[in-house]
């Protein structure tokens, strides 16, 4: 009787969104493997064709909830490069910090809601509430934080509304940043439990690395999340963020409704890893001591280590946080209105979001109404990478018993800390 | 900051028709509580996780959403987390976009549960693409809105009777009753 591995994982857990993976094996020789996103699109891009510029930042802050401040400000980057405006320093840095209330709140998130449960053993973070009450607790606090950052600098714990093409609507008080900073503050020695409980489940990480390209901002001098051009790990040359598609060069396969991008080769990768691996000599003291502490180098190609990678970037982001209100508070926070006259052009805008770079672009017409807009989301420029790491892994584990390479297959997708669906949200319930 | 004892919730996405009606109603119910001391109306969109760090110190928390519930669309019932269980196929561990009855599972492991939760589902009619709610939702919406400030009101009533010391227990006015459970409205 030949060995027979058949494994459906649908609609694999504690990721975001619909996404199955499918290993068939039969005696040890793996017959396929295959990576699959079978939700349907969400057409975002023509929804905001034919609105108004001032409008578009509103819409696309709609489309995910953990990413909400990454698509605004792609957004209104784009919008501002469609119509040559210049922002402010104020601006950018309160923008920023923003981001890094996102980062924060996103990758804790990960960290301690999704991945830590494969770490420790369980199946989601519900027992970690008995076993290991002061961990939640920490968890909590550090996720609360990035929450309070997007409300006092976004206006809201989501879905900003303080951002618009040409600067803010609303601007924070200094009280608010001196709330936020004594918070910040108090994050750094949770950070470190966090750092120490992860350290202590390190070895569940799993072994496994194959070689590809990272894709992420660079910028001199900095661990940018915000300005810069597209960096790649095969190449020194960069490229502006207006030739994007040239970059992410997007296509479509049988296998997902979702579109897949490969550059220099037959997929690359974007997010934490990415980032650390370009800019990583950028780090602030407590963020580089973190990496240090994990033995992380700029050539390791190992996805799973992505996780501790985000728990690194999280430590920067509080410490560049700190240093970001220092300055605003020393200078004041000056009122300013942006400006803005509508005019016909096309512009792009990039920022990093938690799980990699996003590229936003948008055409408009004399009136300011948009003609034409595209997306291009860090989870779709994965998704090719996350199938060759998936190729590469599963001949290496098929001869544990299935349910250890579900086990290795299904961390390995949450690695990526991938967000599909980036929207729905209803209930589905009967009564009992 | 006080925390305001009683806790509106919009949830939902806006950009896909039918799916924001929770959003439609907290925008729409924000104004009119804008001045009450004890009620917060809150727009959370789809940042499930943000709930938890919301909940806590409230009384009540009152939560609008669209529910697939077996009703004909524009239906909107009332009901208690233990009055459903969820049915969905997708990932329900999830706590991305949060799984809300997951969520609030979690908020009362973790002691942040408010002593009073309160749903109110409404039945899509479509959750395709869309700015604006089905012609249903969108004939419905005054009705709904009664039925959240009604909701939101009787405990304003019941909040200040107890504040007051005026025990309203054996009461027949159904503005005091808050036991009502998974009934259709």
């Amino acid at each position: 009787m030949p060995e027979l591995i058949d494994i459906h994982v649908h609609h694999i857990t504690r990721v975001e969104g619909h996404g199955n993976i499918t290993i068939r094996a039969t005696d040890g020789k793996v017959e396929q493997v295959e990576w699959q996103v079978p939700e349907a699109p969400r057409f975002f891009e023509a929804m905001v064709r034919g609105r108004r510029w001032e409008d578009i930042q509103t819409i696309v802050s709609r489309i995910c909830g953990i990413c909400s401040v990454a698509h605004s400000l792609a957004a209104v980057k784009a919008i501002e490069d469609a119509m040559d405006l210049v922002v402010s320093s104020q601006t950018e840095q309160l923008r920023m910090l923003a981001l890094y209330g996102e980062f924060i709140e996103s990758h804790v998130l990960h960290i301690g809601y999704l991945a830590a449960p494969d770490l420790l053993g369980v199946k989601s973070v519900l027992p970690l509430i008995a076993s290991q009450p002061e961990l939640v607790k920490v968890i909590m606090r550090l996720h609360r934080l990035g929450n309070s950052m997007m409300e006092v600098l976004a206006g809201r714990r989501t879905h900003p509304v303080c951002f618009c093409p040409g600067g803010f609507s609303h601007l924070p008080k200094p009280a608010d940043l001196h709330t936020l900073r004594a918070q910040l503050t108090a994050a750094l020695p949770d950070l470190q439990v966090l750092a120490d409980a992860v350290y202590g489940v390190k070895e569940m990480l799993p072994d496994f690395e194959r070689d590809t390209e990272y894709v992420a901002l660079v910028d001199r001098g900095t661990y940018t999340f915000y300005h810069g051009n597209i960096g790649s790990s095969d190449t020194t040359n960069t490229v502006a963020v207006q030739k994007f598609k040239q970059v992410a060069n997007e296509y479509v396969v049988p296998q997902s409704t979702a579109k897949w991008a490969k550059w220099h080769r037959e997929s690359y990768m974007v997010g934490a890893l990415a980032r650390f691996h370009l800019n990583a000599e950028h780090l602030y003291p407590v963020s580089a001591e973190l990496a240090r502490y994990f033995g992380l180098t700029r050539t390791c190609f190992n996805p799973y280590m992505n996780t501790v990678v985000q728990l690194v970037e999280t430590a920067h982001a509080v410490e560049h946080s700190l240093e970001l209100i220092d300055v605003l508070l020393t200078s004041g926070i000056t009122p300013e209105r942006p400006h803005v006259i509508a005019k016909a052009g096309w512009g792009a805008g990039a920022v990093e979001a938690p799980r990699g770079i996003l590229f936003h672009s948008y055409a408009f017409d004399d009136n300011g109404i948009c003609t034409g807009a595209n997306m291009t989301i860090p989870t779709n420029q994965n998704h090719a990478n996350m199938q060759q790491d998936l190729e590469k892994l599963v001949p290496s584990i098929i001869s544990k018993p299935e349910a250890e390479v579900r086990q290795l297959a299904e961390m390995l997708i949450r690695a990526y800390d991938p967000c599909i669906s980036c929207s729905t949200h209803y209930l589905n319930v009967e009564f009992v | 900051m006080t925390v305001r004892p009683i806790v509106l919730i919009g949830l939902g996405n806006s950009l896909l028709g039918d799916e924001g009606i929770g959003v439609s109603l907290v925008q729409a119910l924000s104004a009119e509580f804008a001045h009450h001391s004890d009620v917060e109306c809150i727009d959370l969109g789809i940042a499930g996780m943000a709930l938890l760090h919301i909940l806590d110190g409230r009384r009540k928390v009152v939560l609008l959403d669209c529910a697939l519930m077996g009703e004909q669309p524009g239906a909107c019932r009332r009901f208690t987390p233990k009055d459903v269980r969820d049915i969905s196929t997708s990932s329900r561990c999830s706590l991305h976009d949060g799984n809300l009855l997951d969520l609030l599972a979690l908020a009362g492991e973790i002691g942040g549960l408010p002593p009073e939760v309160v749903i109110f589902g409404i039945q899509p009619e479509s959750i395709n693409a869309s700015l604006t709610l089905s012609p249903t939702l969108q004939h419905k919406f005054d009705e709904y809105m009664t039925k959240v400030r009604n909701e939101v009101r009787r405990t304003m009533v019941s909040t200040a009777a107890a504040n007051d010391d005026l025990s309203c227990e054996g009461s027949d006015n159904p503005m005091n009753r808050n036991d009502v459970t998974a009934q259709p409205c």
